[in-house]
């Protein structure tokens, strides 16, 4: 038997198993261990579903992403983190199912029944997350609140109903749920709640969750304008209330409305399937794949049918070749749309995403899909849903990849660097994204793990 | 005048490329291939010697007397040419070798000879991709990451399916397209970049981190699955390390059990010489067709200004490498200011060390 061959083992080697000063036998003369030996581990069964994850990122000195330790750190010696550059993973009790970002604070809910389902974070200072009491006096609100607070709604069967989606605006935010309607939280000086406006109201500290009445059906979706807000019911009927001196009501005036009135203009006898806004220009897609638009248009947003800068009437735009409108986002100066393709077109002002060059167009420009991953080896990647915040977009592909573009405020972006970015670009999520939500500087994404 | 080993030595100048078995340092390769060659080209029947006229001395006989030196002129063979004295015409050749590849991988290997070895160097500087078909295994993880090495932990896969698998790969794609972006050096906030990234363009120059340009599973056949890879600046054991990654990103292991390279540059395996055809004839005939393919190349690009300025916007990825290597041979074999008139690269300031060759 030939002598084994023993060779002395640096302690630098890191080769595997032979981290060791002492001598050993190399692999070569090591004896063949049997491969039955030896534990199998399982990590995973077969029944394991995704976990969920609540992702954060931008601005956090308003409390909006909700952790503290960016505020306030833990320890002395460290520093307050200004701007989360990158994706920071937000422990919630719950899976959160939808997510809204206002201007400075963020909704996130879940669509469980139990009893704290709705949890706010960020600027208070209207109410817009309810009444947060605080430790010291149970009279007295936060301003800020800088870690995902429960919001109280007075809800008639809070352990029956479920909160489908949220909604937030400069000031306001309006909560829509499955059996009791919708509840409007927050500032209400244009009647953007949905209810009677109050001289001199003072909204810091008040426990006003105003349940909004007048809808002649279901409402099926909500959205947040800056300072107005838009529903729409399940037979595809769409209103509206708040500030109209931009026409984003579409009631046909640019006075103030305090209570839901609907929409008529070319709307009329549409069905609509989405209603999106978030600055003072509103749009909605019927079913049929037509898109309307109506409020401020001094960005050419609806410069394809008018010249006028103020639309209070909404109008129906006819896009050349963006085929069937599936989805819609309304940003503060720009516009993009989703069709059934999975193919995105930009048009507005600002960044558009298609380089420095285009900042302004009046026509929907199609973004190439080899930004969004397309290549040789994936020729059938599309885009799923498309978010609007107010100077930059998100895209979510069907491959559960985040890409945004567009200006980078305090970093709202999460690509790590806070230059603006004049293409779509990835955003390294640990996961595969479902939903994103887009504030003014700082974004919510939800995602789950990948197995 | 050349002789006939010159002369066939001129044949055998340029690029080709043979398929490495596994388990052979590239090395053996190399130089087996080179003996192949020296044997052959020493073997070449040489020119006849050439002949001088020296002045000799007659021999003379021991009954004339010595009276002078008669010196008759004969022609006598150069003896210091003769092959016995000078050694064979040819020592060694430069046989380069371009991308290695390691003992344990098998496939295409790209050599060249005499001149061809500038051309390696030139189309290696360039963004050349190559294919790789990895094989793996779940339920096992080794030291080195194949079926050969000492067993660290052994797990079970029954869970994995084709599914989680793509959701894997996706993931890893999408990080490897991302690090393309990042280690490319245009400047992200200019039109440039904007262009280079719809047609795909964007990328690394020279030495970079292993990059994956594509990645899919082509076999799926719970333990054993077969991925494909189209990857830059990479070592075969970055592979194997990805094919354990991904055993750990599915909650369970993965060795790898062979790498085998399908495809490096414009080299494919239906091109690669197999051990039986290491002889100098074979290597002449695929020499021969590198440089007939090349031409063919030159001449059907000729026309068009530049390859890669496509305008649609399906240009897939042989398309890219087969613009980039058709650039680099153009760059080798035209003259460089043909280059800087292309407005396009002409003020990118990472194309110029390539100018300067």
């Amino acid at each position: 038997m030939a002598f084994p061959f023993v060779r002395l083992c640096p302690r630098h080697v890191s080769t595997g198993l032979q981290v060791c000063s002492y001598a050993t036998l190399s692999k070569a003369s090591r004896p063949q261990e049997k491969s039955s030996a030896g534990p199998v581990f399982q990590y995973v069964g077969q029944n394991k579903k995704p976990t969920p994850k609540v992702f954060v990122w931008g601005f956090s000195f308003t409390g909006a992403l909700g952790i503290p330790s960016f505020v306030v750190p833990d320890s002395g010696r460290k520093k307050p983190r200004k701007y989360q550059l990158t994706p920071y993973r937000l422990e919630t009790a719950e899976q959160i199912s939808s997510a809204a970002c206002g201007y400075g604070f963020s909704l996130i809910a879940s669509s469980t029944k139990d009893a704290s389902k709705l949890w706010g974070m960020g600027l208070n200072k209207d109410s817009q997350l309810g009444f947060q009491r605080t430790q010291h006096s149970r009279h007295q609100s936060y301003d800020y609140v800088l870690e995902p607070s429960p919001v109280a709604l007075p809800l008639v069967n809070p352990l029956q109903t479920r909160v489908l989606q949220v909604a937030c605006g400069r000031a306001h935010s309006l909560v829509l749920t499955d059996r009791e309607g919708v509840f409007s939280m927050g500032n209400n000086s244009y009647g953007q709640c949905g209810r009677r406006i109050v001289e001199d109201e003072v909204y810091s500290g008040s426990h006003i969750i105003h349940n909004i009445e007048g809808f002649a059906g279901r409402v099926v979706q909500v959205a947040c304008g800056q300072d107005h807000s838009l529903f729409l019911t399940e037979t595809g009927k769409v209103l509206a209330c708040g500030w109209g001196a931009d026409g984003q009501t579409g009631l046909g005036h640019h006075n103030i409305s305090s209570s839901p009135v609907e929409v008529g203009g070319d709307l009329s006898g549409v069905e609509v399937q989405q209603i999106s806004t978030y600055g003072d220009c509103s749009l909605a897609v019927s079913r049929d794949g037509q898109l309307f638009g109506w409020g401020n248009s001094e960005y050419r947003q609806l410069a394809s049918v008018t010249e006028a800068t103020q639309i209070n009437s909404p109008r129906h735009l006819p896009l050349k070749g963006c085929g069937k409108v599936v989805q819609a986002a309304c940003g503060g100066t720009q516009v993009a749309v989703l069709n059934d393709k999975g193919e995105v077109f930009v048009w507005g002002y600002g960044i558009l995403g298609k380089g420095p060059n285009l900042s302004e167009s009046s026509t929907p420009e199609v973004i190439p899909s080899t930004l969004f991953g397309r290549s040789q080896f994936n020729p059938s990647v599309a885009v799923t849903r498309i978010r609007c915040g107010l100077s930059h977009f998100a895209a979510v592909t069907d491959r559960g990849e985040l890409f945004v573009w567009g200006k980078n405020v305090r970093g709202c972006l999460g690509i790590g660097k806070r230059d603006d970015q004049y293409f779509p670009w990835r955003v390294t999520v640990p996961g595969q994204v479902v939903d994103v939500a887009c504030g003014v500087d700082h974004m919510v994404a939800m995602a789950k793990s990948l197995l | 005048m050349a002789t006939p080993a010159v002369r066939m030595f001129r044949r055998l100048e340029g690029l080709f490329c043979v398929y490495k078995p596994s388990g052979v340092h590239w090395k053996l390769v190399r130089d087996s291939i080179e003996t192949n060659l020296l044997k052959v080209l020493n073997a070449t029947p040489s020119q006849p010697l050439p002949q001088e006229v020296r002045f000799l001395a007659q021999p003379s006989t021991e009954t004339e007397a010595p009276k002078g030196l008669t010196l008759s002129a004969t022609s006598v063979p150069v003896l210091s040419k003769h092959p016995l004295v000078s050694g064979p015409e040819f020592q060694n050749i430069q046989v380069g070798v371009g991308h290695r590849l390691d003992a344990f991988s098998s496939g295409v290997l790209v050599l060249g000879v005499g001149n061809g070895n500038k051309t390696l160097n030139d189309l290696y500087r360039t963004r050349v991709t190559r294919d790789y078909t990895l094989e793996g295994e779940f339920g096992t993880a080794t030291d080195d990451f194949t079926h050969t090495g000492g067993v660290v932990e052994r797990s079970t896969y029954e869970h994995i399916t084709q599914d989680k698998l793509e959701r894997v790969l996706a993931m890893l794609e999408g990080a490897n397209q991302k690090a393309l972006l990042m280690y490319s050096n245009v400047d992200m906030r200019s039109q440039e970049a904007y262009e280079m990234a719809v047609q795909g363009l964007l990328g690394p120059e020279g030495k970079s981190a292993p990059i994956l340009t594509g990645l899919r599973c082509i076999h799926f056949q719970p333990p054993n699955f077969i991925l494909e890879v189209q990857c830059l600046n990479e070592t075969q054991k970055y592979l194997r390390k990805v094919v354990h990654e991904i055993g750990l990103e599915l909650r369970s292991t993965a060795v790898c059990k062979g790498i085998r390279r399908t495809r490096d540059g414009l080299f494919t395996l239906q091109d690669a010489l197999t051990r039986h055809h290491w002889t100098a004839a074979d290597i002449t005939q695929a020499i021969r067709q590198y440089h007939s393919s090349k031409k063919h190349r030159k001449r059907s690009q000729s026309p068009a200004k530049k390859p890669a300025l496509k305008t649609s916007e399906d240009v897939t990825a042989t398309q890219q490498n087969e613009a980039n290597e058709e650039a680099a041979t153009r760059w080798f074999f035209f003259v460089l200011f043909i280059w800087l008139d292309h407005t396009f690269l002409g003020d990118a300031p990472h194309i110029r060390p390539i100018l300067f060759i």
